[in-house]
Parts: structure tokens; sequence; C-alpha cells
């Protein structure tokens, strides 16, 4: 192509640019000295020395470039002087998918070290919308922004299985507490709080919406989750695209409105956090009029109250609290934990830096939905794992479901020895429950011991996957919870396993050599003798989701995107077995 | 003193300061042609407003424990403040020259702006160096950062020279300091120099966001 003409796509580009700076955006593109401060405050640096097109200024560049190119003087009389330069090819925009994508998590630290107070985590914001809305973007970004827009939160989750999600809390909340008024209400009108969650929860960790509602209970809230329009995570902020950040705002302050919710309190969650409670007014343009509340600000005016009664000695491992970026660093909550954490666990070690100045967990700004780009996060995760294991704390809390995966993947990558958990999941640990006049609530029927002990007893279980670590590890946490085990490598061995044992359950893997996951599905779902047996994909391509659920055959009863713990692994696997 | 260093050091300065200021007017224009983005969300943090963001981020310049980045490179704090008082003393100085050449009788100042100078240019030289050979700081540099920063080096060892304000054993030095800050001043808005122009704006920004934000002032943790 001639350096005269552009893409269609790098035509569009240019001419939303123009469009989309606003004086933020261009003080910060036209400020920069170029003086390197910076530098050592991004955690990819610290990590990749040597290279430095992963500086902040040099990204930076990458799109300060286009702007003096069209937008300022200099730039466009003597380009080469400023190093001003335009865009002309789609080879060009996916070169800079890579670095706005792949070599920043938009955590903003460099923003706070910039002496000229250039805000490059913004710019990057903005060059991501850029591209997504000319379809360029990594593939993960694109499966889960559809599923926001389309289904409504951005692991697809259905109503069905929220409402299941809900119901199956409700009981096991009620067993706990022996009490059958401790229910998950949903959409109760005219509460005092309005719960709403990271689909997450859902899909991996229901063990947070049972706390949270233990939590809500017990202090005697008027609380409710709405049915619809309660996912408070937003893709838009790490797509950069303000339409689908209003869209997904708006859906849910219109909930909280519908309900006439007092006040609508969010689950730990620091992107949904900023989405929700900051930046989601600005692109819905909507004057949210309800409260708008972190549940850990919740949980700490509970207990001051009085409304709570916990006991920090039932926390008694050594703790350390990481910040997730978007809490500490774009909205100012940082005490608020540490002040909840000091009443609810004995042992808590401060990590350095902290707050404010906290290094990103690697798996922020939609990091984890990137699978391309995993070996890049999980290098530059060593800033973190070092910071880790300087804590000698064995449980880091976090108060952000993105953080916890990200931790989750960088602790098994630098093997240490960690655990990751939430301040809700340490709160409802610490809580004293005051005995309550006994109701009795109906409780299944007593079952053998060997089976209450060991909840997939009897179940045969076919675990394909090309990975042997993987192999290992889910066989033996299936194994340990009663299930007899299959193994399979491969696709074909997968077929042959499957007729000959007809299990129970197959967890598959998507991209293995050979035949890859897709196929192996639908073969198994077109063989009449095997179309009958569950399938729940484990994949770490969470954006091969589309290919399996495009399929023209029925869709799997389960999907995970790794890394999966012992414990979501079980959970999903029971729930597929209706065995909850 | 001849008429043409008469000329130099005062007409030339004024027609290039109306330059200088003129493009800053239109910069400034440009700049608030640029839509402001608004915040419709309530305050979050603890004991913090814009107001005190704003005022923060301001000072922020003369805290060097503010920022990590400062805080942790001592060095680089007080390079960036001797070239920058450098700036400002060179500056003075292509003031003091024409319109009170008899300050200059005081030995003090004297010393005070050679030292201020001098301590300057030495850092210009080194930023050269570091601007050449630092592998992250050659890539991001421009022939802009290159030019400017040496431009600004040669400035500082005229304006250095130029201190006494000795034209009887001839003028070369002090034309060619008057005449670089003529030519300084015109290119200035044109450069990475004009940054002190946004400066004010970038951190009002800043500051009003993460006050409203409960960021600024930043808690320091390390
Ligand atoms: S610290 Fe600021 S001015 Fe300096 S290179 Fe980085 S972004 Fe540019
Ligand atoms: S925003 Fe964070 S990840 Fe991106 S360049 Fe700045 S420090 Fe690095």
């Amino acid at each position: 192509m001639s350096r005269n003409s552009r893409s269609y796509k790098a035509e569009r580009v240019i001419e939303r640019l123009t469009r989309k700076v606003n004086r933020q955006m261009a003080l910060s593109l036209a400020a920069c000295v170029h003086c390197g401060m910076c530098t050592e405050a991004c955690h990819y640096v610290l990590a990749n020395p040597d290279d430095p097109t992963y500086a902040p200024a040099y990204k930076a560049d990458r799109i300060r470039r286009l702007f003096k190119r069209h937008m300022d003087w200099t730039g466009r009389v003597i380009p080469w002087w400023v190093k001003a330069g335009s865009i002309y090819t789609d080879e060009e925009l996916n070169e800079l998918m890579d670095t706005v994508f792949g070599k920043c998590t938009n955590c903003r630290r460099c923003s706070i070290n910039c002496p000229m107070g250039v805000d490059f985590a913004v710019v990057n914001r903005m060059a991501r919308g850029l591209l997504v809305s000319v379809g360029i973007m990594p593939e993960g970004v694109a499966v889960v922004s559809k599923d926001q827009w389309e289904i409504g939160n951005q692991m697809g989750v259905l109503k069905e299985e929220y409402l299941d999600t809900l119901d199956w809390m409700s009981e096991e909340l009620q067993q706990e507490l022996k009490d059958p008024a401790a229910i998950i209400p949903i959409d109760k009108m005219d509460c005092e709080v309005v719960y709403s969650i990271n689909p997450r929860e859902v899909k991996y960790d229901p063990r947070t919406i049972a706390d949270a509602a233990k939590i809500f209970h017990i202090a005697g809230e008027n609380w409710t989750m709405p049915s619809e329009g309660w996912d408070m995570t937003n893709f838009g902020l790490f797509s950069g695209d303000d339409d689908l950040g209003g869209a997904v705002a708006r859906r849910l302050y219109e909930k909280v409105e519908e309900l006439r919710g007092k006040k609508l309190v969010i689950s730990e969650c620091g992107h949904g956090y900023r989405s929700t409670r900051c930046e989601g007014p600005n692109w819905a343009k909507y004057d949210v009029p309800f409260v708008m509340e972190s549940s850990v600000i919740t949980m700490l005016r509970y207990i001051r109250e009085g409304r709570l009664k916990v006991d920090k000695s039932k926390n008694t491992i050594p703790v350390t609290f990481h910040d997730s970026c978007n809490n500490a660093r774009s909205c100012g909550l940082f005490e608020e934990p540490r002040e909840l954490l000091s009443l609810v666990v004995e042992d808590f070690r401060e990590m350095y830096p902290n707050r404010s100045e906290n290094y990103c967990c690697t798996g922020g700004g939609g990091a984890m939905s990137m699978s391309e780009y995993t070996p890049r996060r999980l290098k530059s995760a060593i800033v973190k794992a070092e910071q880790l294991k300087a804590t000698g704390a064995k449980i880091v809390v976090t108060s952000c479901h993105n953080c916890v995966d990200g931790l989750t993947d960088l602790i098994r990558h630098y093997k240490l020895d960690m655990q990751v958990a939430q301040l809700v999941n340490l709160t409802a640990n610490a809580l004293v429950v005051e005995a309550r006049v006994a109701v009795p609530v109906e409780v299944p029927a007593a079952v053998p011991a060997v089976e209450a002990a060991l909840p997939l007893h009897g179940r045969r279980i076919l675990v394909v996957d090309d990975e042997p670590d993987i192999l290992t590890f889910f066989s033996t946490v299936l194994g340990d919870n009663g299930a007899s085990v299959t193994q399979a490598p491969d696709g074909a061995t997968c077929m042959d396993l499957a007729r000959k044992e007809k299990p129970d359950l197959i967890t598959l893997d998507l991209s293995m050599p050979g035949m890859d996951g897709g196929k192996i599905f639908e073969a198994l779902r077109n063989d009449p003798e095997l179309a009958g047996i569950p399938v729940c994909i484990i994949t770490g391509k969470p954006e091969l989701r589309r290919l399996i659920y495009d399929r023209p055959v029925p869709p799997p009863e389960g999907y995970l995107d790794k890394p999966v713990n012992d414990e979501t692994l079980l959970l999903n696997v029971r729930k597929i077995l209706k065995l909850v | 003193m001849s008429e043409t260093l008469l000329f130099v050091e005062d007409t030339l300065q004024i027609w290039a300061l109306q330059f200088m200021g003129t493009v800053y007017f239109l910069r400034l224009l440009w700049i608030l042609h640029f839509k402001a983005g608004g915040d419709r969300q309530a305050p979050t943090g603890r004991g913090t407003s814009p107001r005190k963001g704003i005022l923060y981020s301001w000072l922020n310049v003369a805290m060097p424990w503010a920022m990590e980045s400062t805080r942790k490179r001592a060095f680089m704090y007080a390079q960036f403040i001797i070239f920058h008082l450098g700036v400002v003393s060179a500056i003075g100085l292509s003031f003091i020259i024409p319109y009170a050449a008899e300050w200059l009788h005081s030995l003090v100042l004297v010393r005070v702006l050679q030292v201020s100078i001098g301590l300057a240019f030495a850092v210009g030289v080194w930023r050269i160096i570091r601007r050449m050979t630092h592998p992250v700081m050659r890539k991001i540099s421009s022939p802009d950062d290159y030019f400017s920063l040496i431009l600004l080096t040669v400035w500082f060892f005229f304006a250095f020279l130029s201190v006494p304000n000795n034209h009887q054993d001839g003028e070369g030095v002090l034309m060619t300091f008057f005449l670089l800050t003529a030519f300084f001043l015109v290119y200035v808005p044109f450069s990475k120099i004009s940054h002190y122009l946004y400066y004010p704006f970038t951190r009002f920004y800043l500051g009003r966001t993460l006050g409203h934000r409960g960021v600024f002032p930043l808690r320091r943790t390390s």
C-alpha cells in the first residue's frame, strides 16, 4: 500500500482520533518531555530491563506520533523533527494493538510518577477504544465484549445459571445458619441495599456470594439482588469502548432505580468498582440518584455500628493485602480494606510499596482475557511475586476478582506458598453468630459417611488435556473427592475412552495438538452413544469460547477459563453432576 | 558598546519575546479548543478534594518525596532542580544585562549566577550523554529532544561567559548569548521546551481528577 493511501480501518482510526481526544488527553500527549522518569514505575520495564519498548514513554509515543502528525502544528509541518507519523496499514494497526493491549495494563503507576502529570493510562485506554472501534483487538477482548453486549455480563452467564446459583447459595446459607429466613432475596422492592456482583462469582467463586449473603443477613440488612442487570463489571473500561461502558453501567443503574433501591453495594472488584462508581456516570451520561458503595465499606460499617460481631482469632494465618490498581490508584479505596483487615485477622503484614503506589497484579486491564500475551504477563509478574514473597504471608487478600485471578496464576507460576482470598471470605469466617431461636430447616436425609466425605464418590470422570501437569492436578482433585478418574492426553484417546467407559462427565481442554478440543466436542455431541455425556470445557484461551458456542450442536454443560483452582473445579463439577 | 550589540540585547529580544508571546497565546487557544472532560461521579476516598488535589499536584515539583520516581532517585531530582534554576538564572541574565547592568557590579550576584548557570551547563552535558547512551532515552528521543537540549546547554555556556558583562574585551560572547536567546525564544513554542506552558494544565487536570477520587495527596508508602 502506498504511503499516500490508507486502509479503510486506518482511515477510520485517524478520523476518530481527532474526535476522541479531549483536553486532558491532548495535554498528556503534548506535554511529555521524554525525561524517562516514569520508566522504572512500570512493572513491564522492571521485568524486561533490556527491552526499551516497554518504557511507558515509548509506548505513549506510539500514540503520540499520530496526535502530533494529525493534530499538532510542528508535527504537521516537520514530522520527522518531533517523530510524528501516521498509520496506513492494518499491519501497523496490529502493531499498535500489540502495544496498547499487550504491553500495558492501564495500571496508572507511570502517571503518578510523571513530573509533568502525563496520564498515559488514560491515553492508552483511548487508543484501545480507537482500535476496538475498527474491530482490531485481541480475540479474548472481542469475545468478552460480545458477551457483555449480548448476554449482559462478561462471562456469558445465563439468567437461569445465575438464579440457580443464588438458589443454591441460599440453601447452603439456610443450612449453615439453620435459619429458614436466611435467603438471598431477589428483586425485592424498596430495599436499603441492592447488591451487585462479578459474574466470576457465579462461575468460579459462588462462596463469595454466600459469604456476602451471610453478612447481610446477620447484619439484619434489608437487601436484595437483582435478577437482571446484576453485573457490576464493565469490559468497556478495558476495551476503551465508552459506548459499551455506558450501556453496561446504565443497565445496572436503571435496575437499581426500578427496584427503588437506596444504595448500590458493589462486591469486591477493582475494575467493577471503578467502572460503576467512578467512570460509569460519565460514560452513561447518567446522574445517579442513589448512593454507591464498595462492599468493603459496607462490611466495615456493619462492624463499627455493632451490627456484626467478629472474632479475629478465627483468622490466624499471616495475611498481606494487595491493593488493586483501580481501587487504590483510581478511586482512593485503600484505607478501608486495611481497617477491616485489622478487625478480622490476627496477623496482618503490609506489602511494600502499597496503597496508590502498589504494583499491578499484572492481570489488570483485561490481561487475563488476552491469552496471547500470557507469557509476557507472567514474566512481568516477577515484580509482584517478589513483593508477595517478601511479606512472608501465607494468604494474600485482595478486593478485586481480576487480581484474584492474576495473583492465583502468578503464585502458581512462581511456586509461591500462598493462597488468595477476599475480604468477604475472611470477614464471613470471623463472624460471631449469636445463638438464635432454632427453627427447623429441612436438611437432606443423612447420606452414608463415605459419600458425605467424598462428594464425587462413585462418579466416573474423563479428564482430557495435553498438559501433563493439568492432567495430574485435575485427576488428583477429582480423585481425592471420590471420583474415579481416567486421563486422555489427546482427542483420539478421549474418543476411545469415552466409548469404552461412558463416563459421567468429561472435562475437555480446547487447544491440543492434533484433533483440537472443538472438534472433539463436536464429535462427542454428534455420536448418539456419547451425546448425553456432560462436558465441561476448561481452557486457557477464553477467546475460543465463541468457537464452541457457535458450533451447530448443543452447548457444553460447563465452561471454565484456566487457571482453575481445586475449589472452583470441584464446585463446577458438582454443579454439572447436580450434586449440589 | 556597538550599536549592533545594543540592538541584539534589546530590540531583537523584545521582538523575539513578542513573537513567543503571540505563538504561546495561539498554543493556549489550541489547547482550550479541546473539550475538557467532566466528572459526574460523587467523590471517593477520604480527606481529599479537587482543590487539595490540584494544589498538591502543582506543588509536586517542590516535593521530591511525593513521587517514588524522585524519592528514590535523589540525583535525578537534584539535576532537575539545578537545570531549571540555571534556566531561570540565564533568562534573568538576559534581562539584567540590558536593563540593570549595574547589578552585576555585585560580585555576589555574579558568583551566584555563574555557579547556577555553570552547574546547569554541567547537568546539560550529563543529560546529552544520558540521552545518547541510555537505551530507553535513545529510543524515546526525537531530533527535537536532542536539539533543544544541545541548544540549552550551549546557551548555558555562553550565559556563563556573559555573566561579568564584559564587552570591553570583545563583544563576541555577549553577541552569541543574545543571538542564542532570541533564537531560543522564537524556537521554544515549537519545541518540547514549551512544556512549561502545558505544565500547569496537565497537573491541574491530574490533580483535580485524583483529588476528587481520594488519591491525591498521595500517601507515601515506601
Ligand atoms: S515521566 Fe512524564 S514527561 Fe517524563 S518521559 Fe515519562 S511521561 Fe514523559
Ligand atoms: S499504565 Fe502501568 S502498565 Fe501501562 S505503562 Fe504505565 S506503569 Fe506500565
